[in-house]
């Protein structure tokens, strides 16, 4: 369909520069993208960045690690044990402390926890971006409720969970707390066939999303995309498999990958079935999760990493998130640089646009899942 | 049922509203087509008869005007609560008891907001768009008129020859209002919003149309009071169920259950073409009912609504035509909106589910009957004329079966997402005006083939 608009372009039309956003109902935050429009077909498109930028990294540097610590859930606000956990991770390299192995276990758990959370959110916003108003987003809401109460809980935080320290974790649930857990993981399955029953084959999803956004192997691979997109475009790249950290080598789960070019159905699937994933790494979780320590370091105001650098990543909802940290032995980060899977999946988006109607720049913007705040930092 | 607290207050809400809403026309209507020509008119002293006539010809216009407002309030709150229960949210419940006065505020606030007219924007049309866009609904409301309310005297002054005609050239006007409001806006996303909307509506007449002229075809008429009078007594005898053809069948099982001799007989007179009529019978109900299914479907898109609510699709285009109106014009285009939604389930009803009529045959002027009202009834049904029972009971099934639709559209907005406009068109011309045309050839001749006395209410036999 799309490709027979392109061809009837045999009447010349003048084209139209429409500004959307950066304070437009659909760009997940403020990204400006300046789009050339023949009729209704894009012809080209320059987004741009920097709304939001904050400078995460000179206020890292400008931080004692203590403070920063605090701060980082702010980067990727979706995902916030992720930018915690990447943190703690280069900064345990470089330190050379060894986390406990309840606290990387319940690392596991609250880092999956929160995948499911971001995917839900994503679930929501994506349908909003197709259309559907009001109706199913909501759905998707419920369950995440749920598991930021169970946030709550453990964090004292729903989103800025500020949870996973340098050194372990900050506070072991009660037993209580991994009922409730338990208690969701039986439930969840149900609830995502809820969403499936709604979305998966409803006519008119398959409509707007088969075939739409095809995101190629190599295209991907230029790029720097990482995370379900990746995985949906022939690339099966994923850090819990691939570079396995923590204790994801000794938990069993599949890694959804569509040996194809990914269009934005795929990578709904590809959501869906993360989703399935991680709940069952937190029923595996559940049941293997030893007793002992959670914290190796003492945290406090002045902690402080030993001299050094490093670079650590782990697998975010939205791809691979990394850190890297140079460290002079002060109270303080040296030098600090975040490798954000926004940034590099973002600017995939606009090669993916051009050539479609102006209501999918929508749909294939929500589909690659972007955060502007993860890429504008 | 975990939500049936949330159930109970939206049907509570609703009740309450719609109670409003009848008592408010029906209050009106009485005072200024009975009471005032009737009554206070010679007790005043004024005894020229043309200010009674005067008074009985504003009556319709008067009822519209308190009507649409009132009920475009309540519909934009049975449309928010009504999502908010598929939801799994509670919707608007703080002004008021069960946030039953939100929408009255809402309209409250916009009428006080400051008008804002873009910098570039061509002033006329801007001003112009809201009028053109709701003005048509309240013309092409007028001959429903006296449909719904089962030709009652005072409305019928309303009632046109062409009434379906009249009203679906009347409802096919408010796109030229879609249109300026989203060139005069001097808005990228408003003229693309526009654009759209002419496309979508010049597309989506078509199925519409045709659906609605098979139904003239089946009544032989255009005028909307005896398209409704033919589908009197029962379900069966709707135009969504072959609009009669069943009426030779209920008759045959009728008598036959009785044992009655003449049973063929009357089978026979009903089905002139033995089992021809048969076959045809059942061609013209499915056939009726994919008509009722394509005007649905190029109502909502005719409408702008979800699935087909491109033209301010909220998503793309922040929100489309209406992006730069605020204050009053923006309520004139909520207001039409909610009407045109109204109203385009009002022809459906009087189109498709007989109107006013009782989905089963029962004695429907019971309540208001000489020997269950005893002394009353000279006193509130001659004498006043508080209460037309054939009318009274007409207008409540419409309100119902109105209602009841929707809700199906509020359903469907809560369920489905939006098409792209490409898609649209698509679906628009290669599949549904295909179907239409079919569907009608295919009926053309199914009605001859069941020749049944479908044309006189009540038949021969």
């Amino acid at each position: 369909m799309v490709s027979e608009l392109q061809s009837s372009s045999s009447l010349k039309t003048d084209e139209m520069i429409i500004n959307m956003g950066p304070q437009h109902p659909a760009t997940h935050g403020v990204l400006r993208l300046i789009v050339t429009l023949d009729g209704e077909i894009v012809r080209h498109v320059e987004p741009v960045i920097g709304h939001l930028h904050r400078g995460q990294e000179w206020q890292g540097q400008n931080r004692t690690w203590f403070q920063y610590q605090a701060l980082i859930d702010r980067v990727d606000y979706l995902s916030g044990m992720f930018t915690s956990w990447a943190l703690s991770r280069a900064a345990e390299k470089i330190d050379g402390c060894v986390v406990p192995e309840r606290a990387e276990w319940l690392r596991v758990i609250v880092s999956e926890m929160n995948r499911i959370t971001s995917h839900l959110l994503w679930l929501g916003t994506y349908l909003i971006d197709l259309g559907a108003m009001f109706g199913f987003p909501f759905y998707p809401f419920r369950e995440r409720e749920k598991l930021f109460t169970l946030f709550e809980e453990v964090a004292g935080q729903r989103m800025m969970f500020n949870y996973i320290r340098i050194g372990g974790v900050q506070r072991d649930p009660k037993p209580d707390w991994f009922k409730k857990l338990e208690a969701f993981t039986k439930d969840f399955p149900d609830r995502v066939d809820e969403y499936e029953a709604i979305v998966t084959e409803n006519p008119i999803f398959l409509k707007r999303t088969k075939g739409v956004g095809i995101l190629t192997k190599a295209m991907a691979k230029d790029y720097g995309v990482t995370g379900p997109c990746l995985r949906c475009s022939g690339v099966n790249y994923d850090l819990r498999r691939f570079k396995p950290y923590s204790v994801y080598d000794k938990l069993k789960f599949d890694v959804p990958y569509f040996d194809k070019d990914g269009d934005t159905n795929d990578r709904y699937i590809a959501r869906i079935k993360e989703m399935r994933e991680s709940n069952n790494i937190l029923k595996q979780c559940l049941d293997m999760i030893p007793q002992g320590e959670i914290m190796a370091k003492k945290q406090i105001a002045g902690l402080r990493v030993k001299a050094g650098e490093g670079f650590e990543a782990v697998e975010s909802p939205r791809g691979v998130l990394g850190c890297y940290i140079i460290s002079n032995g002060s109270d303080k980060p040296f030098r600090f640089r975040w490798r954000n899977p926004s940034f590099s999946n973002l600017s995939c988006l606009p090669e993916l646009l051009i050539g479609h109607p102006i209501a999918d720049v929508m749909a294939i913007f929500g589909s690659i899942d972007v955060i502007i705040p993860d890429v504008d930092r | 049922m975990r939500n049936s607290a949330e159930i109970r207050k939206f049907s509570t809400i609703s009740l309450v509203w719609l109670s409003i809403t009848f008592l408010a026309v029906w209050a009106v209507c009485w005072l200024v087509g009975i009471a005032l020509p009737l009554f206070l008119l010679p007790a005043l002293g004024i005894t020229d008869p043309i200010w009674g006539e005067v008074c009985k010809a504003i009556t319709p216009i008067v009822a519209i005007l308190v009507f649409i407002p009132i009920n475009a309030t309540f519909m934009v709150l049975f449309e928010r609560r009504g999502l908010a229960l598929f939801t799994v949210r509670s919707g608007p419940n703080r002004v008021g008891p069960d946030g039953f006065l939100q929408t009255a505020a809402d309209a409250l606030k916009l009428l006080l907001k400051e008008d804002i007219t873009p910098r570039g924007a061509d002033i006329v049309l801007h001003t112009l768009a809201p009028i053109t866009f709701f003005a048509p609904s309240i013309f092409a409301a007028l001959p429903l008129l006296a449909a719904v309310t089962d030709n009652h005297p005072i409305f019928r002054i309303v009632n046109l020859p062409t009434g379906i005609f009249y009203v679906l050239a009347a409802s096919s006007i408010p796109v030229v209002g879609i249109v300026m409001g989203g060139w005069a806006s001097n808005n990228k996303y408003s003229l693309v919003g526009g654009l759209r909307s002419a496309a979508q509506a010049i597309s989506y007449e078509i199925p519409l149309v045709l659906s609605i002229i098979a139904m003239c075809m089946m009544a032989k008429t255009l005028d909307v009071v005896q398209i409704v009078q033919q589908q009197a007594g029962g379900f069966w005898n709707w135009n969504l169920f072959g609009g009669g053809a069943l009426r030779g069948l209920d008759r045959f099982l009728f008598y036959n259950n009785s044992d009655n001799v003449r049973a063929l007989q009357i089978f026979d007179f009903a089905y002139g073409h033995g089992i021809w009529s048969l076959v045809g019978v059942v061609l013209l109900i499915i056939c009726t009912i994919i008509m009722a299914l394509l005007y649905l479907t190029g109502a909502c898109a005719e409408i702008n609504r979800i699935p087909f609510d491109l033209p301010e699709a909220e998503s793309e285009l922040v929100s489309g035509y209406n992006t730069e109106y605020s204050g009053m014009k923006f309520a004139i285009f909520f207001l039409a909106e909610f009407t045109n939604l109204f109203i385009v389930s009002s022809i459906f009803v009087v189109m498709f589910l007989g109107g006013g009529d009782c989905p089963l045959p029962f004695e429907r002027m019971l309540p208001f009957s000489p020997a269950f009202m005893g002394p009353l009834y000279p006193l509130l049904v001659e004498k006043l004329q508080l209460v037309d029972p054939a009318t009274l009971f007409a207008a409540l099934w419409i309100i119902i079966k109105t209602y009841l639709l929707v809700f199906f559209a509020i359903l469907i907005r809560g369920t489905l997402p939006r098409f792209r406009i490409d898609q649209l068109m698509d679906f628009g011309w290669k599949r549904l005006i295909p179907l239409a045309l079919i569907t009608f050839m295919v009926m053309v001749f199914a009605r001859e083939m069941v020749h049944v006395q479908m044309v006189f209410p009540g038949g021969t036999p």
